[in-house]
């Protein structure tokens, strides 16, 4: 197919031509064409199908408005659904295809809802599909689903990348029309930092589609020089392809640059950038878009937007049509009319539903005046209109005119309303902007060249000169106001066939009115009805001729039935720039712990732990799954010795003259007079005196401590502590950082534990049981010379050390310790042999420190500390947390010893039925104790400390399971303490 | 004597990648020590460190370069970093020692990673994962924030004309590499 419509002029390069298929048809096309203006000028006006009743439809718009054009781009992976073809830069090789048929584009078998569409009207889908209720999953859902949506995602993981980007300025320009060029050049002169972005590919807006001219040279020209200044300027950043989709808070605005899309291939390089834009002043200089008049079957292919149809003409040299006849409420249609016959096109005639007189001469078309059009023919491309006096004009394309919105969209994202303006018949910005904001030119209905141009300046003044900037007084180049009267008419009354809306989802005039009838007085609920409005237009051209006629119906203004609100995007963004780069290994970062390698050597199975990786168990050969390395870790740390990297725990240093006073105020049990040297378990409460965190907390000098917390927590301590440090008590001298990555430290746990560190240890440091008992802290050398830390702490309940050296010496620490623990059989284990030894101690960790918990049920109460000033100790003692019959940490055992008991069974006093009124508590953790040979478990069961030896139903109605359980002491393990005192 | 010795093994220890100009290397035996300033005798304290390093303690935001290349950098109204090239591990002794007491000090050495970014694409690189301005204008040669980058807490310190200092935390080091190393891969 050749370009059969391709006229002289437009922006196009046509030296260069591009090779593109349409539903495997080849054509061709040049750089500067987008897809709809090439397939426009191959002769294709018939490009998809709509989406209730798979009508034909064709091009409507040439801009970022369109509802119909919706095409799948590229194939394979890269496969791209509801594409706007009119938005499409063509690129050589480029494959589209129509979407939303089934069967071919020109015989769609779909088609047959059309002839159906009596029975299909506004909440159709409301009505017919509530009954039978049992219908719906099974039948209607997935038919509904079948025949929902446009086009077909590939169903691949996507092959592009995207990225996330931050980007700042004194002045945002949105849109680089001619309003946005001006006020750009005025800030950009002026010296303050500017970005200009703009969503189409050339910038200029409107004037590479118009024949006016600035300052004696074509609209186009001008543009260009002003690019070429802007360019020059090193405090001016030019965004092409970049769509401002959301005003945010603070003057931040989010924009879309589609940095590939226009290529063949992206080259390994992001596709398309997601940018937050600080901004300290916006000019929204959008722009304004086309509305179309509704009247009997608009929606043929053939029928557009007369500025659009001006679009193709001047800026690619495309004609949609041979016989292209105007059908207008407003001046600016004329021009379209008054256009084409300048490039020789056929303008048969400008309908005018004026009864006025001509609004410029357009040699060989008739002016038919005080009328309208009707009715049209052509089911798969437009062939001849039908006025209302009943004359049938042959033409191959409609140009319609219904006057211009003004684009406020991203005024209204902060729930700013627009407000009517009469004498434009248009919404235009209201007073409620997002901070920073100001809008001019068309956006802010300044409808001529001229105009828009002096608004472009003196709004971009005004917001720089707030922001200490000298306003610039450089004369404006000559531009016309163009004639733009315009008369409110919204559809052809005397049609009777239906007359299109929303194009996109096939909402007419009727069902406009059906809804009204139906008592949807609200436009929010009328769009909801109707679906008007939705979807990737978002009913850019459709929403407000909608609201006229919902205005007719109610008898009242436009203004006065209002609109619906305009939420972020402004037009859409695909989720995978949303995502950026946080996708597979990288959605978030990870943290290893100082001896990851040498688990990883090793054979360790690892865990995520928050953003930790941690090694979980360490599988032998032979090992037939995950319990048998877990049992034996466990077997030989009680046996032996065991190793293990705790790093991930939080580790705080805190300083200063009053950080034994501070701490004695953060954990509700003493810390006031530990001991220099000297190690205490510590219990937090929250203000309301449930418990949140625990761990110890070193005495290394009189002024100097060194705080662990759970892994989890590690971050809210910290803060929690800085907020009572800066705000609560800011008179204490304490001072806090943290250490968690600085030191890599290891449990060293068993009987074993001393003569292992014994050689590692140097010798300065007397590691006897008298020297160094249970609890005692201090600074150490190990392997000849290196700091460390030990901690004589144990959380399996062994004889057990922590031992702390620089992050650096980690992994060698690791080796060190394994290898001088050989003669001893030393084991590395993992979190779940820690899990395992310390449920059978009886430690309370997550489980059951779950936010729900006070240090009562805990059997912590005597910890807090009544007789001073501590954090939660107050409310600690309502009457609610500290009564008799509240549940108490203790720990539990089936009954039937070979029966593994189940994390979150509830207990049931035997013979009561298993009903909520009779709970008596809840398991929290369960482990298999390879040390006694069975089932262990820790829970939570009312009075549990006075219950000991009774036995009690476990059941969990979740697993389907029910056992009997003992109660016992948590501490199944030396419950003396004996061990861990050795 | 244990027959034992350690070896040092710091995250991203040689990373050196140059990319189009603009290289990206891990300093090589970079220490940090905190610097508290107790409360009440700030002036003592910061008087001790015009002593120790010949310099005044910087503003908030702001760093100094002592004369022998330690570089202090001021985080909080009580609390400032200073770093400077020291292999052993025992920096916090050195600079209790410089200080005589007069404030708190805490080894942070290993609880960051550093990486130095320069060259002519250094801050359209950073502009895809620092949300704070960079403009140079804006952040001067040796101001410094606290930011997040790619959800990891980041300090950055402008070294140079277009050369920043990076850190961050060392458990992250690899994802924090790969943050600034993509943003790299992505520009050019």
């Amino acid at each position: 197919m050749s370009q059969v419509n391709r006229i002289s002029g437009g922006q196009i390069d046509r030296a260069q031509e591009f090779k593109f298929t349409f539903n495997g048809k080849a054509m061709q096309g040049h750089p500067g064409d987008t897809l709809a203006s090439a397939l426009l000028a191959n002769g294709q006006r018939l490009v998809g199908r709509s989406f209730k009743y798979h009508r034909p439809r064709g091009i409507f718009t040439a801009g970022s408005e369109e509802p119909n054009a919706l095409v799948e781009l590229r194939s394979g992976a890269h496969q791209e659904p509801n594409t706007r073809a009119t938005v499409t830069e063509l690129f050589d090789g480029l494959q589209a295809k129509s979407q939303n048929h089934r069967g071919s584009l020109e015989h769609d078998l779909m088609a047959v809802t059309d002839f159906m569409s009596p029975f299909l009207s506004a909440g159709f889908y409301y009505k017919t599909f509530m009954w039978p209720r049992a219908f719906w999953e099974k039948l209607y859902e997935p038919i509904i689903r079948k025949s929902a949506g446009l086009g077909r995602l590939s169903m691949q993981e996507d092959p592009d990348i995207y990225d996330k980007g931050y980007l700042h300025c004194d002045l945002l320009v949105i849109g680089a029309g001619p309003t946005g060029l001006v006020a750009a050049l005025t800030a950009g002169r002026a010296g303050a930092r500017v970005i200009l972005a703009d969503e189409d590919f050339t910038l200029g807006g409107r004037l590479n589609s118009e024949t006016l001219e600035v300052g004696g040279v074509p609209g186009a020209g001008w543009a260009k020089e002003a690019l070429v200044e802007l360019a020059a300027m090193d405090n001016v950043r030019l965004m092409s392809r970049t769509t401002v989709y959301g005003a945010y808070d603070h003057g931040v605005y989010g924009a879309l640059e589609r940095c590939t899309d226009h290529l063949a291939s992206s080259g390994g390089k992001p596709r398309q950038i997601l940018w937050r834009v600080t901004s300290k002043r916006a000019v929204l200089a959008a722009g304004a878009t086309e509305r179309p008049i509704a009247f009997g079957n608009n929606d043929r292919p053939g029928v557009m937007l007369a500025g659009s149809v001006r679009s193709y003409a001047n800026r690619y040299g495309v004609t949609p049509g041979q016989q292209v006849a105007v059908f207008t409420n407003n001046d600016d249609g004329w021009r379209t009319a008054a256009d084409l016959v300048a490039k020789g096109v056929h303008v048969p005639a400008i309908i005018d539903v004026r009864d006025a007189p001509a609004v410029c001469d357009v040699p060989g078309a008739r002016h038919i005046r005080n009328a309208g059009v009707v009715d049209t023919i052509g089911r798969k491309g437009l062939k001849s209109v039908t006025l209302t006096d009943g004359q049938v004009i042959p033409v191959d394309c409609l140009a319609v005119s219904g006057g211009w919105n003004p684009n406020v969209h991203l005024t209204c994202h902060q729930r700013g309303r627009p407000a009517w303006r009469d004498d434009i018949s248009a919404f235009v910005p209201g007073r409620d902007l997002p901070p920073g904001m100001a809008v001019a030119g068309a956006a802010n209905g300044a409808m001529t060249l001229a105009a828009a141009m002096a608004e472009g300046q003196s709004v971009a003044n005004t917001q720089i000169e707030a922001l200490g900037y000298k306003p610039s007084k450089a004369d404006l180049p000559r531009a016309e106001d163009e004639p733009r009267e315009c008369v409110p008419y919204w559809h052809v009354r005397e049609s009777t066939k239906r007359g299109w809306l929303d194009l996109q989802n096939d909402v007419t005039v009727k069902d406009v009115r059906q809804s009204h009838r139906e008592g949807f007085r609200s436009v929010e609920h009328l769009k909801r009805y109707t679906t008007l409005g939705m979807a990737t237009d978002q009913g850019k051209t459709a929403n407000i001729p909608a609201l006229a006629i919902m205005a007719e119906c109610t008898g009242k203004t436009i203004p006065e039935t209002g609109t619906t609100i305009f939420r972020p995007p402004y037009t859409p963004v695909p989720i995978g720039a949303l995502g950026g780069r946080s996708r597979g290994r990288d959605f978030r970062p990870y943290r290893l712990t100082p001896s990851h390698n040498w688990a990883k050597e090793n054979g360790a199975t690892f865990v995520e732990v928050g953003n930790w990786l941690r090694a979980q168990w360490f599988a032998r050969p032979g090992e037939k799954g995950w319990r048998d390395s877990v049992d034996r870790e466990v077997l030989a740390t009680r046996k032996s010795v065991g190793i293990c990297d705790v790093t991930t725990l939080g580790k705080i240093d805190v300083q200063g003259k009053d950080a034994a006073a501070f701490l004695n105020k953060v954990y509700a049990n003493g810390f006031a007079k530990l001991a220099v040297g000297r190690v205490r378990y510590g219990l937090m409460l929250r203000e309301d005196g449930i418990a949140y965190d625990d761990g110890t907390t070193a005495r290394m000098s009189e002024n100097h401590f060194v705080m662990t917390t759970t892994t989890a927590n590690a971050v809210l301590v910290f803060r929690r502590l800085e907020f009572a440090r800066q705000c609560l008590w800011p008179d204490m001298d304490v001072h806090l950082i943290s250490t968690t990555d600085g030191w890599a430290q290891f449990a060293v746990a068993g009987p074993n534990a001393r003569n292992l560190l014994r050689k590692v240890v140097d010798e300065a440091h007397d590691l006897s049981n008298e020297a160094f008992p249970f609890m005692a802290c201090g600074e150490v050398t190990v392997c000849n010379g290196t700091p460390a830390r030990l901690f004589r702490i144990s959380f399996s309940g062994e004889l057990a050390y922590e031992v702390a050296v620089p992050a650096r010496y980690g992994n060698a620490m690791m080796d060190v310790l394994m290898r001088a623990g050989r003669e001893f059989d030393a084991t590395p284990y993992g979190t779940e042999a820690l899990g395992v030894m310390r449920i059978e101690k009886g430690h309370a960790a997550g489980n059951e420190l779950n936010g729900q918990t006070t240090a009562h049920n805990l059997g912590m109460g005597k910890m807090v500390s009544q007789t001073k000033e501590c954090i939660g100790n107050v409310l600690s003692q309502r009457p609610e947390m500290v009564r008799e019959d509240a549940v108490k940490l203790v720990g539990f055992r089936p009954v039937e010893k070979d029966r593994g008991l189940i994390a979150g069974s509830h207990f049931i006093t035997r013979g009561d039925k298993a009903i909520m009124d009779n709970d008596q508590g809840w398991m929290s953790s369960v482990a298999f104790s390879p040390s006694l040979g069975h089932s262990v478990g820790l829970g939570f069961i009312k009075n549990g400390d006075t219950r000991m030896g009774e036995i009690v139903r476990a059941v969990s109605p979740v697993h389907g399971t029910e056992m009997e359980v003992e109660i016992v002491s948590a501490h199944f393990i030396d419950p003396a303490g004996d061990r861990l005192r050795a | 004597m244990p027959e034992y010795t350690l070896t040092s093994a710091a995250p991203l220890a040689g990373t050196d990648i140059s990319v189009a100009g603009t290289r990206l290397m891990a300093p090589a035996d970079l220490a940090i020590v905190s610097v508290a300033l107790p409360l009440g005798e700030e002036k003592p304290a910061g008087k001790a460190i015009r002593a120790a390093y010949g310099v005044a303690l910087p503003e908030v935001g702001k760093s100094s370069l002592a004369k022998d290349d330690s570089r202090l950098v001021r985080l909080g109204s009580d609390l400032a970093f200073v770093i400077f090239v020291h292999p052993t591990p025992d920096a916090e002794r050195v600079v209790a020692a410089r200080l005589k007491g007069a404030a708190y000090t805490t080894d942070q050495t290993d609880v960051w990673v550093a990486l130095d970014l320069s060259g002519p694409s250094a801050r359209r690189a950073l502009e895809r994962i620092c949300p704070i301005d960079l403009h140079p204008d804006v952040f001067a040669i040796g101001d410094s924030a606290r930011t997040m980058m790619e959800h990891l807490g980041t300090l950055i310190i402008r070294t140079g004309d277009d050369s920043y200092r990076l850190l961050s935390g060392s458990s992250s080091a690899g994802s924090f590499l790969h943050a600034i190393e993509t943003s790299l891969a992505n520009i050019t």
